[in-house]
This record gives C-alpha cells, sequence and structure tokens, in this order.
C-alpha cells in the first residue's frame, strides 16, 4: 500500500497537470506567436525557437492597424460603466441585505430576474431607440446598455458582502444617535472596502469583454477592443502574429485583473445562484 | 427603546424611508434599462419591421411568430440550441468535477492550478473564438491540425466541414467554461467534513460507494447551481461562436441567439429578429425558474 502511494499521486498529478495544460497552452502559444514573424508562424513543423520581433506590437501600437483609439474606447465605457453601475449598486446592496421595506423580497428576485436577461433581446429594442435619438456610435448609449448586465450582476455581489458584517456595528452607531445615513457612510461603507474593490475589479472586466453589444451599438467613432480584435481577422485574415499581439495587448489588463483577484473569483462567479430566489 | 409602540414604529418608519431612497434608484434604472427596453422588444415583434424592405413595415399582429412554424432555420436553431447547451453543460460539469476531485487528492500545488483555470474565465469569448479559428483549430497551422497530423489521422477542416464545426464550437464553450465549473466544484470539496469519510472509510466503503453515496449528495446543490449559471451562459453564447463560425458554414452552428441576431443585423429584419428574440427570452425564463423551483423543493 505505502509503496504505490508515490506513484498514485505521480500519475494523479500527471493528469491533472494535463487537464490544465490544456487550458493553458493556447494562451502560451498565442503569447509566442506574438513574437513571431508571420514567416515563421506558418513553419511545419512549428518553430519553438526562433528569433523574437517587437514588430507585431509596433504595429498594432504604432502602425497604421493601431488598437490604441479601441483601448481607449475600451476604457471610457467600462469606467465609465463601472462608475454608475457602483453609484447605483452600493446603496441598493446595503438596502436589500440589511434594511426592512415593503415588498424586499420581490424586489430582490426582479434584480435577480433582469440578470437573467439574453443580451439579444436587449439589443434589439436598444438599437431602435438609439437610432432615434442619434445614440449609435456614442458612449452613453454603450455605457446605458452595459448597466443592464453589470447592475443586477454588482447589487447581488455587494449584497453578499454587506451581509458578511456583523449587526452589533451599525446598532452601536444608530444608538449614538449618528444618522443612518452617516452610519452607512463612516462606519459600513470602511468594513465593505475589500468588497467594493472586488466589485469594481469584476463589473470592470466584464465591460470590457464585452462585445455584442459593442458591436452594434459601436461605430467608427466608439470602437471598443473587442471590436477591433474582430474585424482585425476579417481585414487581415493570415496574419496570425499581428492578431495574436493586439489580442496579447487586449487582454493584458484582464489576465492581470484575474491574477490579481483570483482569490474572489469564485464568488465574483456564482454571486446571486447561492441565495437567489430563496431569500426570505 | 422599547418604552412605547409610537418611537419603536417611527423608528421603523424611518427605516423603511431610508432603505427606499437607497434602492428606488437602482430599481428605476433597472426598469427604464431592461423593463421598458423589453416591452418594447415585445411590441417590436409584433411589427413588420425590415430594413432591407422598409416600405413594408406595419403591424403584423402574431405573423412573425406564425411564421417561425414553417421556417427550417427557426427549427434547426432550436436543435442546435439543445444540443450545444445540453453537450457543453453535461461536459463542463464532467469534466470539471472530475478535475476537481483529482486535484483534491494531489497535496501540493492547488494553488497552481488554480491560476491556470482562471485564465480562460477571464479571456473575451470573442478572442477565445479567435484564437481557436486562427491557433488552434486552422487547416495545416492549428495546433490541433498539428496533433492529428502526426498521430496520423490527416489535415481536416475543424470550422468548415458543418459538423466538424458543431463539435469546435462545443469544444470552444466547454474549453472557456470547464474551469468555472472546476473552481467551484473544488471550493465546494474542499468545506466538506472530513468526518464523514473517516466513518465510511471504517465501514469498509468503496471509493466508489462513497462518492455516489456522501460526496454527490452534499455537492449536489453546488452542482444544481453550476448547471443553472452555465445553462444561462450557454444559451446566450455569442461571441465565441460569432468570432469562430460566425454561426456557419451555412447554419451549422447557428443557435437561436445567433439566428436572432443574423435576422436582425445581417439581413436586417428586426421585427422578426425580435420575435426569434422573445422565444429565446420565454425559454431561458422557464429554465431558470424550473430550475430555481427545483432547487427550492430540494432544500
Amino acid at each position: 500500500m505505502t509503496g504505490r502511494k508515490p506513484f498514485r499521486s505521480l500519475a494523479l498529478a500527471a493528469v491533472a497537470g494535463v487537464g490544465l495544460a490544456v487550458w493553458v497552452f493556447p494562451v502560451i502559444w498565442g503569447l509566442l506567436t506574438s513574437f513571431k514573424t508571420e514567416r515563421d508562424v506558418l513553419a511545419y513543423p512549428p518553430v519553438w525557437f526562433f528569433k523574437p520581433t517587437l514588430d507585431n506590437y509596433r504595429e498594432v501600437i504604432f502602425g497604421a492597424s493601431s488598437i490604441m483609439p479601441n483601448l481607449w474606447s475600451s476604457l471610457v465605457v467600462s469606467t465609465s460603466a463601472t462608475f454608475f453601475t457602483m453609484l447605483f449598486a452600493i446603496p441598493a446592496a446595503y438596502a436589500l441585505a440589511r434594511l426592512k421595506y415593503p415588498a424586499k423580497r420581490a424586489s430582490g428576485f426582479y434584480v435577480l430576474a433582469t440578470q437573467m436577461l439574453p443580451p439579444v433581446g436587449l439589443i434589439i429594442p436598444y438599437y431602435l431607440a438609439l437610432q432615434k435619438v442619434g445614440g449609435l456610435d456614442t458612449y452613453s448609449g454603450l455605457t446605458l446598455i452595459y448597466l443592464t448586465f453589470s447592475l443586477p450582476f454588482a447589487i447581488w455581489l455587494m449584497v453578499s458582502y454587506f451581509e458578511d458584517i456583523p449587526f452589533e456595528m451599525e446598532e452601536a452607531a444608530l444608538l449614538d444617535r449618528a444618522g443612518r445615513l452617516r452610519t452607512l457612510w463612516y462606519v459600513i461603507l470602511p468594513q465593505v472596502r475589500g468588497g467594493i474593490a472586488v466589485t469594481t475589479i469584476f463589473v470592470f472586466l466584464n465591460a470590457w469583454n464585452e462585445f455584442m453589444f459593442a458591436v452594434v451599438l459601436g461605430g467608427n467613432r466608439v470602437r471598443p477592443v473587442t471590436v477591433a480584435m474582430f474585424n482585425f481577422i476579417s481585414v487581415e485574415q493570415t496574419q496570425w502574429a499581428k492578431v495574436a499581439a493586439g489580442a496579447m495587448l487586449a487582454m493584458l489588463p484582464v489576465i492581470l485583473i484575474g491574477l490579481f483577484a483570483q482569490r474572489h473569483i469564485v464568488k465574483g462567479l456564482t454571486v446571486g445562484a447561492v441565495k437567489g430566489g430563496g431569500r426570505r | 427603546m422599547g418604552s412605547g409602540t409610537k418611537p419603536a414604529r417611527s423608528l421603523a418608519a424611518q427605516e423603511r424611508r431610508f432603505a427606499l431612497a437607497l434602492f428606488v434608484p437602482a430599481l428605476l434604472v433597472l426598469l427604464l434599462t431592461t423593463t421598458v427596453p423589453l416591452v418594447y422588444l415585445g411590441w417590436t415583434s409584433l411589427q413588420k419591421l425590415d430594413m432591407s424592405m422598409p416600405w413594408l413595415s406595419g403591424f403584423a399582429g402574431l405573423g412573425n411568430y406564425a411564421k417561425m412554424g414553417g421556417d427550417p432555420r427557426f427549427w434547426n436553431s432550436l436543435v442546435l440550441t439543445g444540443v450545444y447547451t445540453g453537450t457543453t453543460v453535461v461536459l463542463q460539469v464532467i469534466i470539471g468535477l472530475s478535475l476537481a476531485l483529482l486535484v483534491l487528492q494531489i497535496p501540493k500545488g492547488q494553488g497552481l492550478l488554480r491560476v491556470a483555470a482562471i485564465l480562460p474565465i477571464v479571456l473575451a469569448p470573442v478572442v477565445v473564438g479567435l484564437f481557436w479559428r486562427t491557433l488552434v483549430l486552422a487547416p495545416d497551422f492549428g495546433l490541433v491540425d498539428l496533433v492529428t497530423r502526426t498521430v496520423g489521422l490527416g489535415s481536416h477542416n475543424w470550422l468548415g466541414d458543418p459538423q466538424l464545426a458543431l463539435i469546435s464550437v462545443i469544444a470552444i464553450h466547454t474549453w472557456q467554461w470547464t474551469p468555472f465549473a472546476f473552481l467551484v466544484l473544488l471550493a465546494t470539496l474542499a468545506t466538506l467534513p472530513p468526518d464523514v469519510y473517516e466513518a465510511a472509510r471504517l465501514d469498509r466503503a468503496g471509493a466508489w460507494q462513497r462518492f455516489w453515496h456522501i460526496t454527490l449528495p452534499l455537492i449536489r446543490p453546488a452542482i444544481v447551481m453550476v448547471v443553472i449559471l452555465r445553462m444561462m451562459t450557454a444559451l446566450s453564447a455569442f461571441a465565441a461562436i460569432f468570432a469562430a463560425t460566425g454561426g456557419g458554414p451555412g447554419s451549422a452552428t447557428e443557435i437561436l441567439n445567433l439566428y436572432a441576431y443574423r435576422t436582425s443585423f445581417t439581413e436586417l429584419n428586426l421585427g422578426y429578429g425580435a420575435s426569434l428574440a422573445m422565444v429565446l427570452l420565454s425559454i431561458t425564463m422557464a429554465i431558470s425558474y424550473l430550475m430555481f423551483r427545483l432547487r427550492r423543493a430540494r432544500s
């Protein structure tokens, strides 16, 4: 029994290693490709050792097909969507987590239901409405529709953080006759700083990665980087190295964010579902 | 406090006012940004609204819905939606759970594996679709073709052949989202009390029996949750398929979500597209309702 154990754990590690390499390898391969010349990309058998070049990055940063304007678009849309989301989500989540008010359960369920809406059902009315008021290809139009998926998500994630604070703290503050608003601002919010940071990060990440809304409601002026990547491949069909360099640049922020927030990712992904619908 | 009912009641009223002041702004935003547009979607689905033939626009009643009955592309998309959602969710849960069970037995390096699993999740689906279309699945130069050619299975047009294309988009989705099932189930398994296993081991229960009778019932709520969330994502999967195949070749990978999109924004028939979106909306709502009912009945 003891003699077989190291072998067993080695085999286990090997299987898990293969499984996980499948997740990492395509990304590593993309990273390598981004430093290749287009000739090295199409070499067969593929080359592992090659003279790395920065030409692809130079091209997607400074060249004719620069994605810098698109990174800027993504930054503006994602930041403004995140700002407005948090502005409305934090107070709403506090009420939902801590206070008594009429139809509270129904309203919580309503927030959850809006999170389930298929985006294609929203994009059609938004397109028609924004077209009428000249809101296509504007930052405000995109920001508005981004609220549809980020606000319900942020409310529910913040609820879970507000519920973690002990009741005693706000009771003590309230007994001291600090007003409710002051209690929220000076006592409660400092307690959920971490939760606010994590929620902000996830809202930003989801906005950054969004594609369908951006491709329909964006245009020549407002074109987030996800749309630019898509156009890249249609225009420059075979220039994989450039596509890879662009993709690496576009995904660098979210990869860094993911690594930074890795311990919170499970909570962020399952938000709402844990308690959803079954709340008392 | 507690000296009479009047201050208590006014305190409750004060709390209610405060709560509404905090909650109502977000509620109004949600109503305006989601519910009002959905009403407009429903109204649009009753219109004949074809941007390529704008002169024919007008009220159509249930005409768009009646049209679906005789639309083979609609039925095809419905079947594909079922196949795509069913296969990807089952694969994600089985692979994710197996990996989580395996990884749990490894004493060291779990942290590293967790980091690896996060990578696909944070990538934009459109970038994932592009990566697979070029570096992974392209004939001759893609990674998969390199493997199949090396082992003697030859080169295949992974995204150009209708059947292979469907398998490919299922593989892409499974690749990106299995880490989700893996991470959630790993976190759940790690919280299980070790003493139940000890008791079972003393009872000489085999590994399979232990899994079937102890582990599985304990993690069932987590599995149901993963299934619900994964179904929602699969039903409205878009960017990765759109980038990899565009719904093609022909309509081989055109799930209902893509059909509604293409009808609305490629063929510019927004009236019919809206009715297709309404069908998808009903399916999504019905499934989430059923799943939540099922879960509440269990717990």
